[in-house]
């Protein structure tokens, strides 16, 4: 593809006629390079959305509906080994372009136009599979190492079968010169690591490790010092001359980047002004007189000749006006008529290769989870803060309990069926609590890194939570079992060794369930403060319907009665007051003399258990059943709910 | 070829070829004039130092489990950040500091604005019209527009300057005025079409980033001061809106006035704009001087620019430090030391600080310039606001109470959220504990429902401040430091203007529980059992905005605040029984407000009436009083539990005070 090196033919002819592999007829070219040559085309493609105008208490105007078009009637061609640059000012409508092409634009504005690879419509589906696309913020996990990360987005990517997936690896490696930080951790925003231009080519290699022929860039520049910023415009400009189609949008691009682009394209206002080789635009603007001074950066300059300034209505008008001029002139140039041709005539040719998709081998559904678990296993590892937060803050819970409690008394005179019912309720109510703040702080992290990935092809939405899942239950039984021995012990529950394994068995569901209820509403609120707030609420309301500590539960109105069987606080609360109370004698002052006193009515446990959990005792297999049973149920409500969440999402 | 680098002629012609694309934004500009005294700021051989160690906060410190002794044991040294650094700078003059990012500029500003909390200053000074700064000098003669934008994402563009405006502008303007102010800021900075769209955050939907930014330097803009300071004005403009901004900060210099910018790539219409130019990489000072001349200095001292290069560019690219490897990191950095003691030496002599190519030239530059501006452009003389008065505490408060108010009440999800979550946890009690019809319920189920009413609820509304407050605080921070506002009036409006919503909420949640549950139904138990929940629910916002003024991380004020409820939680009379405490929790439940709560509510409630406790199938009749008294809830008279919760409240209350007074309101967010 030799005849695709941009610079060498700035420099040698610099005039509209002899530039152009694209006026050469695709017939023309030699059928083997046909074959490897992809071509995308953009035909008239418009976006328009409609958002209501006005605060929620102004009726008048919250009905209205105003509607903006972003993008207007758009239409590009570009072919392998080719770089596009999409210009212009923020709001001007780039990345909505980007999203366009990607197949990524949200559902509810209306889209009109084609997008075709090699001639052929793409289907919804198909759109993934065939781009890549790297957004402007780069997620990936701070605890890994760089090689760690390429690896296993590698082993998603590829069957672990075919064996190249190392030599893969270090092939990209060493297209993105990574090799020198290969073994350094990549850190967060507060603990250092590597820096945030080498974050963000460990990003653009993860998107290359796929083997995509079109890729796509938001902003790949911004927010980098201008040595990492040329260092990346350079890659990708190879990365495009190595047969692919690159397109990037860019908003402070710099002269230096004048000689690396193959086309630039400068959007204003939703329309493309123009498209077309660097040297082409020089002499497009000044045809329409406007040449470029000389010692200013020609970007900066033409963009601000087609940005509108809306400071005062006249200067708005003027400067839109000029923007319309610049785009009509452009429409009514060769360079455009000759896009057109080419879109058409890519439709009509017969010899054309077949969409470019991704490397499509990837392993299965299961190898991928199995994958997943490994990376985001090793990732908890490497945080010391994590694991220690998984691990003790249950205890934490504890220590309270038992300060203020210290040891059960077997006097019922001295509190000694409040004081046990007190404990039971703080363990059913404190240990789901814990078990959402984790997920709430982990969570959010893992599912940004899985919406990326997924949009990318690599694996799908669920397949991250499921594995999400399977690493957290080692911690949770650790942590419970530190938990219930250090309170069972110390405070004096019913001391047998067995009633001690039925408790730490029964407290860890709700732990889990804690954590599973946030994980699966994070799958539908974004915001991890609205879901602390709501799993607080929730498990306060389940435990005053369900519990019957706080409630009678015979008493109780029949809707909460049958409500109260979908809680799993009831079948925890039960089995615990049956674990505890169950053949239990309590005394009664020193005598026996406060026979009226209610409190003496309960001096055996078992009465107790009758009057708030009748037959519970025989249920006692029943309720770990049916509480182990909640486990599944959340889990599956998760699969399905992080399901949904990709149709929700669509970008 | 050096001589025909910058022809004279040539530019001109450039910048009207430039200018015709930027045009006649400058005719009908406004230009606000500085009318005060002029200003002079100046840095005498400043070296500055900073310890990376100390950047990590100490809660971040105690989270990785070091313990407060070892801290002090970094194992890196203090790094120079500053080097020899003189300047100086008057009024009527822009200066540009540029240099790639992380190599001096912020820690500049940070030791010009007097917030070296991160370093330490080992020699020279820093003078403000030949005084050495103080937090007050800057106060009152310095703007500063951070990095970060910090504003109430509820309120629009306009509404959000309109309420500076009424902090900010004197108390002598008339609200026309401060009207026009506003409206003059919006157009200066192309605000017209976003006027009246809020602004919003990461997680709502508002103006643009670049927006948004011009929102935060307009809130600074509108109190029209003589020295202005920003940090990386331009980061996420697009080009047309930073040429634009830097234009009306060069023509607000021209109005005598002192700008100090700091940029790391400022593109070459930019860099046109400016007056002077600093030049700085890693501390030190590669070269300051008039920024036409810079491309002179290099060419004299052997590195000429590029025909089609952006001096500013090309001279940053030359000077920064590449850390690709080792050997180029120590090669370029010693290239940077010896341009750096090139350019010492050569201002040896000059008294400003400056290099000038000649003397003559130079006067040229800095004093005709200006005057010439004055006469061609119209002026809007406004009254500089350090003449006169700020607006007084009471006027602080009111227009912060507005603000507050009108800022929450547009947050409908959070409206909603708050008002369903009542209104579920109302329902869900209340018909829980359905009392109509012939229903008994036992004398546990209604003392836990007592309990279960003032217990729940104030958790969540606990964690709903905290969080609220985080977001705010480090808005808060920047207000406090720049004065607009002094902790008093901020203290009352929050305390205040959070009343409406508390009330709505406890009257949501409280009225159908006593309803539903038919608790005694009688109008004087009703009044006081409704202002014991009132009172409970308040105790603990108190609480939480103590928790959050004191603590800088949403992390540690909500484990803090749980901790505490939790505690005040366990000894509340109600999960283990009074009596059973040893001594220290004994302590813990005088000061617990739910037990006295507790205390309040039973006593209403039991107290006076024969209670019949069904059990099996007789009815036993008992005293509500001695069920009381079994739970030792009555060792206090009604209106001591009252008293008491007021006055824990109250001591909430002070402790908010003191919290937002003496401690800094620097939030996580803000490092």
């Amino acid at each position: 593809m030799s005849r695709h090196q941009p610079l060498t033919i700035i420099e040698d002819t610099g005039s509209i006629k002899s530039w152009g592999n694209s006026q050469d007829p695709p017939e023309e070219a030699a059928s083997a390079s046909t074959l490897h040559c992809h071509r995308l085309s953009i035909h008239q493609v418009s976006y328009t959305v409609s958002n209501r105008v006005g605060p929620w208490w102004d009726f008048g105007s919250c009905r209205k509906k105003w509607s903006r078009q972003i993008l207007k009637d758009i239409s590009l061609y570009v072919e392998s080994g080719q770089i596009l640059g999409i210009l212009g000012s923020s709001g001007s409508g780039k990345t909505t372009l980007l999203d366009a092409i990607s197949g990524r634009l949200r559902r509810k504005g209306t889209f009109f136009g084609e997008v075709c690879v090699n001639g052929k419509l793409l289907k919804r589906e198909e759109f993934q599979d065939c781009f890549s696309y790297a957004l402007q913020n780069e997620t990936l996990l701070g605890n890994l190492t760089v090689q760690e990360t390429l690896s296993y987005t590698a082993l998603l990517a590829i069957r672990e079968s075919s064996k190249d997936f190392q030599k893969r690896v270090k092939a990209v490696m060493a297209e993105m010169s990574l090799n020198h930080i290969a073994n350094r951790l990549i850190g967060t925003q507060t603990f250092g690591g590597i820096s945030n231009g080498e974050r963000r080519l460990v990003s653009i290699a993860a998107q290359l490790l796929q083997d995509p022929k079109v890729m796509l860039f938001d902003e790949p520049t911004t927010g980098l010092d201008c040595m990492t910023a040329n260092r990346i415009a350079v890659l990708l400009s190879k990365l495009a001359h190595r047969n692919r189609i690159v397109i990037l949008t860019i908003h402070q691009p710099r002269s230096e980047l004048f000689q690396l682009f193959d086309k630039i394209a400068i959007m204003s206002c939703g329309e493309l002004v123009f498209c077309g080789a660097p040297m082409e635009m020089i002499d497009f603007f000044n045809d329409c007189n406007y040449s470029c001074p000389e010692h200013s950066n020609p970007f900066d300059f033409y963009m601000d000749l087609t940005s509108v300034d809306t400071q005062s209505k006249e200067r708005e008008i003027e400067t839109y006006k000029r923007v319309q001029f610049i785009g009509s002139a452009y429409k009514a140039s060769v360079i455009y008529q000759q896009t057109l041709e080419n879109i058409k005539r890519v439709k009509q040719l017969k010899t054309l290769p077949p969409v470019p998709f991704k490397t499509k081998n990837s392993p299965g559904p299961l190898i991928k989870m199995g994958i997943l678990l490994r990376k985001i296993t090793r990732n908890l590892f490497r945080s010391k803060i994590a694991v220690i937060a998984r691990l003790w803050q249950n205890f934490l819970i504890a220590l309270p309990l038992i300060f203020f409690i210290l040891q059960l008394t077997n006097d019922a005179l001295k509190g000694a069926v409040q004081d046990r019912v007190g404990l039971l309720y703080s363990c059913v109510a404190s240990t789901p609590y814990t078990g959402m703040l984790n997920a709430v702080a982990f969570f959010p992290a893992l599912r940004a890194i899985s919406d990326q990935e997924s949009q990318d092809g690599l694996y799908q939405k669920w397949q991250m939570l499921l594995a999400y899942i399977l690493h957290i239950l080692p911690f949770a039984l650790i942590s419970v079992v530190i938990f219930s021995s250090v309170l069972y012990w110390t405070v004096g529950l019913y001391p047998e060794a067995a009633r001690f394994g039925y408790f730490s068995a029964a407290i860890l569901v709700p732990h889990l369930v804690g954590e599973l209820v946030a994980l699966v509403l994070l799958g539908v609120v974004q915001n991890p403060n609205i879901v602390h707030s709501g799993v607080v609420l929730l498990c306060s309301a389940g435990i005053l319907v369900g519990s019957g500590f706080l409630r009678n539960i015979n008493q109780m109105p029949i809707p909460f009665k049958i409500l109260s069987y979908f809680t799993f606080q009831k079948y925890t609360s039960e089995i615990l007051i049956v674990n505890e109370f169950y053949g239990l004698n309590f005394t009664c002052g020193n005598s026996n003399v406060s026979e009226g006193n209610p409190l003496c009515l309960f001096n055996q446990g078992n009465l107790f258990i009758e009057k708030t959990c009748p037959g519970a005792t025989s249920r006692f297999t029943t309720n770990f059943l049916i509480l182990y049973s909640f486990i599944p149920v959340l889990v599956i409500l998760g699969i399905i709910v992080f399901k949904i969440r990709d149709h929700l999402i669509s970008r | 070829m050096p001589e025909n680098l910058h022809p004279e002629s040539k530019m001109k012609g450039d910048v009207s070829i430039q200018d015709s694309v930027f045009l006649s934004e400058s005719d009908n500009s406004l230009y606000f004039t500085y009318s005060g005294q002029s200003n002079t700021l100046e840095i005498r051989d400043l070296n500055y130092q900073v310890d990376k160690a100390f950047q990590v906060p100490w809660y971040e410190r105690l989270a990785e489990f070091k313990m407060p002794c070892m801290w002090n044991r970094g194992q890196d040294a203090p790094v120079p950040m500053i080097q020899n650094l003189n300047l100086k700078v008057k009024s009527g003059q822009m200066l540009a500091i540029i240099g790639s990012s992380g190599y001096g500029k912020s820690s500049l500003l940070d030791v010009i604005t007097c917030r070296e909390n991160r370093g330490k200053i080992k020699t020279g000074q820093v003078l403000i019209n030949g005084q050495p700064s103080t937090p007050q000098l800057v106060k009152k003669c310095i703007a500063h527009v951070r990095q970060h934008d910090q504003l109430l994402p509820n309120l629009t563009v306009w509404e959000t300057l309109l309420f500076v405006a009424q902090l900010r502008l004197p108390r002598t303007s008339s609200d026309s005025q401060r009207k026009k102010r506003v409206e003059d800021v919006i157009a200066e900075l192309r605000l017209r079409q976003c006027a009246h769209t809020r602004v919003g955050n990461e997680y709502l939907r508002g103006v643009s980033g670049g927006e948004r930014r011009r929102v935060s330097i307009g809130v600074q803009l509108l109190w029209n001061p003589g020295i202005l300071i920003l940090d990386e004005p331009t980061s996420g403009l697009d080009s047309f809106t930073s040429h634009n901004l830097v234009k009306t900060l060069s023509r607000l210099a021209k109005g005598n006035r002192l700008v100090l910018i700091s940029l790391h790539q400022p593109r070459s219409d930019i860099f046109k704009l400016f007056d002077l130019v600093l030049l700085m990489t890693s501390g030190t000072t590669i070269y300051s001087g008039t920024a036409r001349d810079m491309v002179k200095y290099f060419t004299e001292i052997g590195y000429p620019c590029p025909r089609y290069s952006n001096p500013a560019d090309f001279y940053v690219d030359l000077t920064s430090i590449d850390r690709q490897d080792r050997q180029r990191e120590m090669a370029t950095r010693e290239k940077v030391q010896s341009l750096a003691a090139l350019f010492l030496e050569k201002v040896r002599d000059f008294d400003d600080f400056l290099w000038r190519a000649t003397e003559e030239e130079s006067m040229l530059t800095v004093s005709v310039e200006p005057r010439s501006h004055l006469i061609s452009e119209q002026i809007i003389n406004l009254p500089s606001s350090s003449d006169h008065q700020l607006p007084g505490t009471v006027q602080q408060f009111t227009t912060l109470i507005r603000r507050q108010i009108s800022n929450d009440f547009r947050d409908l999800p959070m409206l909603l959220t708050q008002g369903l979550e009542a209104f579920v946890m109302s329902m869900v009690i209340g018909f829980l504990f359905y009392g109509h019809e012939k229903i008994q319920r036992s004398f546990m189920d209604t003392a836990a429902l007592l309990f279960v009413t003032g217990a729940l609820i104030p958790f969540p509304v606990i964690l709903h401040i905290i969080a609220k407050c985080h977001s705010e605080r480090a808005m808060l921070y920047y207000e406090l430091e720049d004065g607009m506002y002094s902790a008093g009036p901020y203290f009352f409006a929050k305390i205040l203007g959070e009343l409406p919503e508390h009330c709505a909420y406890v009257v949501i949640y409280g009225i159908p529980i006593y309803w539903l549950a038919n608790l005694r139904p009688e109008p004087e138990h009703f009044i006081l059992s409704f202002l014991m929940l009132w009172l409970v629910v308040y105790c603990g916002r108190t609480m939480a905005l103590w928790c959050a003024a004191l603590l800088p991380s949403l992390h540690t004020s909500s484990f803090l605040v749980s901790a505490l409820y939790n505690s005040f939680y366990l000894s509340g009379g109600f999960m283990i029984s009074l009596d059973n405490l040893w001594t220290v929790p004994a302590w813990i439940s005088k000061v617990s407000f739910l037990r006295w709560y507790f205390e309040g509510l039973m006593q209403i409630q039991f107290n006076g009436i024969i209670y019949k406790e069904p059990f099996g199938n007789i009815t036993i009749p008992i005293p509500g009083k001695l069920i009381v008294d079994g739970m030792d809830l009555n060792s206090h008279p009604l209106y001591a539990g009252y008293a008491i919760i007021i006055g824990i409240s109250i001591c909430f209350i002070a402790l908010y005070y003191l919290s937002l007074r003496f401690i800094k309101q620097k939030s996580s967010l803000d490092l």
